[in-house]
């Protein structure tokens, strides 16, 4: 009699727990599915009532038109895919290098110059902005990709993180290598870059979805549709009237599936990478 | 003094050079920059002709003559509030539910992490259909026989649905971070209770709650900050209306910016700066202890 209402009281805890689970998964999917769906629809078919769930008639007619047709979306992406991998490769190399230097070089004001560099983390990107812009202006650089990548291309987080992977290279194998004649340069690119490679791999992720993300900054600095990301496209196609909902949905689900993509690959590394600052064993 | 350093130069060049071009970096296009736009919020400045100062005058109207601005700081505080007491709370609950012997956890974790993978202009497109007037969401709504409104044109909604869409964008971050920090806990602390005869919520109360704390904290100081700055989702979804109901700090300052009044705009930019130093020097006091 005890045992088996117990039983029934954790049968019941169970479904609870799965039920609360999977509602939660239908409202976390429910979006992302009207995304790709208005994005197959016919144009009349959008605010239908009741709700479409299946499109009928399906058409791809919609991302042919944001692709090739009048929306410069394949320049957008282009943009995006370009600006990202500069990004990604300037902040992977760099942030190594410094990491490298602040972790095992000795030189008079490491540490002062590190402590410096990471006070600047506490400053908002915003306060920048204005003075950033007038730089940019300065420097000849707006409505360029210099203006969409310098100012991005190195990060002082990503020197953290990676002088905090660096640390853990044992020095004896450092040591070995300066006696056998190798320069610091030879050092860093044989020995401190292979193994630091895991490191590198989740600081290039963060570093892509970061920048592929970024809005703000791209909207301000670019003026001329071809200079366009995908996120400043996508935000600023929709104030034009000639734009349809299920063309910005076929833009969003193109703009939406790289990142997607990536996650479903490299789960496993953006998770640890994640939660190795956040949770320390 | 000019020797000594010659010398040192000479021994340690290399180190020099490996972190020279992200200081210089660091030096153009944020210390620089920086220092710029204090000045700057101490003048009146249209771009056009030269600054003038004007000493404390941006941030006197700020405070005394700019009711917008009184708008946008209530409204991002109404947001991180709420954003806030409600985004972690999620994570922290289906973080507890997945770390139950469950299948398909490791599914279920990708499901409620894809939102925050996505960018927030394309998860703001997609929820300003959803709300529209005849969307998905009022038509089940209607269907269930529950009221319906424009969302985002209504200055009482417009806010809360622009939550609604950051949180349902931002938890699962925060459930991936909870569902590690609890598989770190050591299984023998449970154990230790159970002996004890602790139960269920003894359990939750004084071991599992007292082992997250750390990373609570980090969770709530990374949360505020980040909302305090919130944009994008509130650029593509209202524009800051309707009649300025969710208008933000960095949406005032952005107007500002366009309007090319870049001195009162970089006022704006260090009072949030203000406001975020607080957290941030938490945030550097509490991890400067755990490292």
């Amino acid at each position: 009699m005890e045992i088996s209402h117990i039983r029934v009281l954790k049968w019941l805890g169970r479904t609870a727990l799965y039920l609360g689970l999977i509602t939660t998964s239908v409202v976390m999917l429910v979006p992302f599915y009207w995304m790709v769906s208005t994005s197959l629809k016919m144009e009349a078919d959008v605010f239908a009532s009741p709700p479409q769930w299946i499109p009928h008639p399906a058409t791809f007619v919609h991302y042919v038109e944001v692709w090739t047709g009048g929306l410069p979306f394949a320049r957008f992406f282009f943009n995006s895919v370009f600006v990202a991998a500069m990004t990604t490769l300037s902040n992977a190399f760099f942030a190594t290098l410094a990491g490298y230097a602040f972790a095992k070089l000795k030189f008079p004001g490491r540490n002062q110059i590190f402590f410096v560099l990471l006070l600047t983390l506490m400053v908002p990107f915003q306060v920048n902005l204005i003075p950033l812009y007038k730089l940019m202006d300065i420097f000849k650089w707006l409505d360029t990709y210099w203006a969409l990548i310098v100012p991005g291309a190195t990060s002082i987080f990503g020197i953290y993180l990676m002088r905090q992977y660096i640390l853990s290279i044992p020095d004896e194998l450092l040591d070995s290598a300066r006696v056998d004649g190798s320069s610091e340069f030879g050092i860093f690119w044989q020995i401190v870059a292979p193994l630091s490679l895991p490191g590198v791999a989740t600081l290039a992720i963060f570093t892509f979805v970061g920048s592929w993300t970024n809005f703000l900054w791209p909207m301000i600095v670019t003026s001329s549709m071809d200079m366009r990301t995908l996120p400043v496209g996508i935000a600023l196609l929709q104030e034009y009237h000639t734009v349809s909902w299920t063309q910005t949905m076929a833009g969003s689900t193109i703009a939406a599936m790289p990142m997607i993509l990536i996650f479903l690959l490299m789960q496993q590394q953006f998770i640890e990478g994640l939660t190795a600052g956040a949770v320390k064993q | 003094m000019g020797r000594r350093f010659i010398r040192a130069v000479k021994k340690y060049y290399v180190a020099y050079l490996f972190i020279l071009v992200p200081v210089l970096s660091t030096v153009i296009f944020l210390f620089i920059p920086m220092i710029s736009s204090l000045i700057f919020s101490f003048c009146d400045w249209s771009g056009i002709q030269p600054p003038r100062f004007v000493g404390l005058a941006n941030y006197r109207k700020l405070i005394l003559g700019d009711p917008k601005f009184i708008k946008a700081f209530v409204n991002t505080t109404v947001f991180v509030i709420l954003g806030q007491g409600s985004g972690p709370i999620f994570g922290l609950l289906s973080a507890l539910a997945l770390n139950q012997k469950i299948k398909l956890r490791a599914g279920f974790r990708t499901v409620y992490f894809l939102p925050y993978m996505t960018s927030m202009v394309v998860v703001a497109t997609v929820w300003k259909m959803l709300y529209s007037e005849s969307g998905l969401i009022n038509a089940v709504l209607g269907g269930l026989g529950l009221s319906t409104t424009r969302w985002l044109m209504n200055p009482r909604t417009a806010l809360l649905a622009i939550i609604v869409t950051s949180v349902w964008q931002g938890f699962g971050f925060e459930t991936v971070i909870f569902l590690a920090a609890l598989q770190a806990i050591p299984r023998e602390l449970y154990e230790v209770a159970m002996i004890d005869g602790a139960n269920a919520w003894h359990r939750f109360w004084h071991v599992t709650l007292p082992s997250l704390r750390p990373v609570i904290v980090m969770i709530y100081i990374i949360g505020i900050i980040g909302s305090y700055q919130v944009f994008d989702q509130i650029y593509v979804m209202t524009g800051g209306g309707p009649l300025y109901s969710t208008l933000s700090i960095v949406g005032h300052l952005f107007g500002n910016f366009t309007y090319m009044k870049f001195g009162y705009a970089s006022a704006i930019a260090y009072v949030l700066f203000a406001i975020l130093a607080v957290f941030s020097y938490l945030q550097m006091k509490l991890f400067g202890r755990e490292e």
